[in-house]
């Protein structure tokens, strides 16, 4: 039996008996929910303790780089091409923008004012994911993506539960590399990404659980983009309005 | 550093706490929720999922959930999205109604056995709610996860199970939505593993 069936069994023991009946498994499943909300809880507010002021300043480095004309890019793989298709769009059509459907939109909550700003996530394109893929590799997909389209102050955002994947590592060290502003999250440990010492801005949420580390980095993404915000608005007008660099 | 910025952090942290924990007194509805589609998957049902803009995202991360779990040894489940053929959405869109973006594709590659997973940040979503309405027609299980008061999608007679995240901030709200289908999967493999539980006999 594997770990993970160990401590499927140490948490739902009911379950592992001949006995088991449908209230019985409810019981446990009901508990269950109520562990996992006061777990997610207790992450989250360790990850502000612990990186709430490096979040302020990654936030503030990327709201200048977006005032200088910085375009974003947002990676991941599985759950967390997801989570940086997320990115992408939240930075780009914020929900809750005032171009939307204000029929639909509550007043005054955060996000009803807030601007939009040039994002793309490098999984959505099917097209070149997949040409990467078949003809060299799935390790250069956001690398070989980013040497194409990535400049210099440009932001490259890449989210990992393990910390170990390949594609990101190494588009980590293409963006290094092309001199753009770099943000990563990982779990865990940080695994190698923690080793790179090419993550400008680097957010590890110390958890074991895939699950936790997705919803605590959710959070860590949704604040760095309302932080954002706010420093832009900072920032005043000179930012409001930034010229996009001419191509070389 | 601008310490304006910095002095926003705790607020921040500070506005999940309570939607957070709300889940938790959600705990009877996850339950019956999750052994209702448990039940389908028993049947030979697949999960569909559907969601507009950062939703979306989620409907995606909801069927790689099921596909391929990230805990080695748990099955894989049939699941898939309709927010990822953008050629079928555009083509939709562009000819028809937005509106209309689910609700063909559930008519039109849903089977009655299946599960209708919407998503919806205010529960105001008019083709998450169109979609709901023509699973329930079509005799698909339905759940919502949407956030505010629910709105209009927790108020429709179509919907099986409603989830609400309680909070009128949408990131807010998709916190509470991942935190929740997270443990909508883990609670669907407990159930399924459990020989017995999903027997017709003792499915209320």
């Amino acid at each position: 039996m594997s770990s993970a069936d160990d401590s499927m069994e140490s948490l739902y023991p009911f379950l592992y008996s001949a006995s088991a009946d449908l209230d019985r498994v409810l019981t446990a499943v009901r508990q269950s929910t109520v562990d996992k909300a006061n777990e997610i809880v207790a992450l989250r507010q360790t990850v502000a303790d612990r990186d709430g002021a490096r979040m302020a300043a990654c936030a503030e480095a990327m709201a200048a780089a977006f005032s200088r004309g910085a375009r974003l890019f947002a990676f991941g793989n599985g759950g967390s091409s997801t989570d940086a298709q997320d990115v992408a769009a939240l930075f780009l059509h914020p929900e809750g923008h005032p171009e939307g459907h204000p029929e639909s939109h509550p007043e005054g909550h955060p996000g009803s004012t807030a601007r939009p700003l040039p994002a793309f996530a490098l999984t959505a394109d099917i097209a070149v994911v997949t040409a990467l893929s078949n003809d060299i590799g799935f390790e250069v997909v956001f690398a070989r993506q980013l040497a194409a389209s990535g400049r210099a102050g440009d932001i490259a955002f890449g989210l990992s539960t393990s910390g170990n994947s390949r594609n990101l590592i190494a588009a980590f060290e293409e963006a290094d590399r092309r001199g753009m502003i770099t943000v990563g999250l990982a779990g865990y440990d940080g695994g190698q990404m923690a080793e790179l010492g090419t993550i400008d801005h680097l957010f590890v949420v110390p958890s074991s659980s895939v699950h936790r580390i997705q919803e605590a980095q959710t959070t860590v993404y949704h604040a760095l983009w309302e932080l954002t915000q706010d420093a832009l608005t900072r920032l005043g007008p000179a930012a409001e309005a930034p010229v996009p660099p001419r191509a070389k | 550093m601008d310490q304006a910025v910095l002095a926003s952090v705790p607020e921040i942290f500070a506005r999940r706490v309570g939607p957070a924990r709300s889940l938790a007194t959600e705990a009877e509805r996850v339950a019956r929720a999750c052994h209702a589609m448990a039940t389908r998957f028993h049947r030979g049902g697949r999960l569909i999922v559907f969601g507009n803009g950062e939703a979306a995202t989620d409907a995606q991360h909801i069927s790689v959930e099921f596909v391929h779990p990230v805990i080695v040894g748990k099955r894989a489940l049939p699941s898939f999205s309709l927010t990822s053929d953008v050629a079928t959405i555009t083509g939709i869109a562009a000819e028809t109604d937005f509106g209309d973006v689910f609700a063909h594709q559930l008519r039109h590659l849903g089977a009655p056995v299946d599960i209708a997973l919407g998503v919806s940040p205010y529960g105001n979503c008019v083709n998450v709610l169109r979609a709901l309405e023509t699973a329930r027609e079509l005799g698909l299980l339905t759940i919502a996860l949407v956030g505010g008061d629910g709105g209009e999608i927790a108020r429709s007679p179509a919907v099986d199970h409603v989830l609400i995240a309680p909070t009128g901030d949408p990131r807010v709200a998709k916190e509470v939505h991942v935190t929740t289908y997270h443990i909508l999967w883990e609670l669907v493999h407990v159930f399924f593993e459990q020989p017995g539980v999903l027997d017709p006999q003792v499915v209320a």
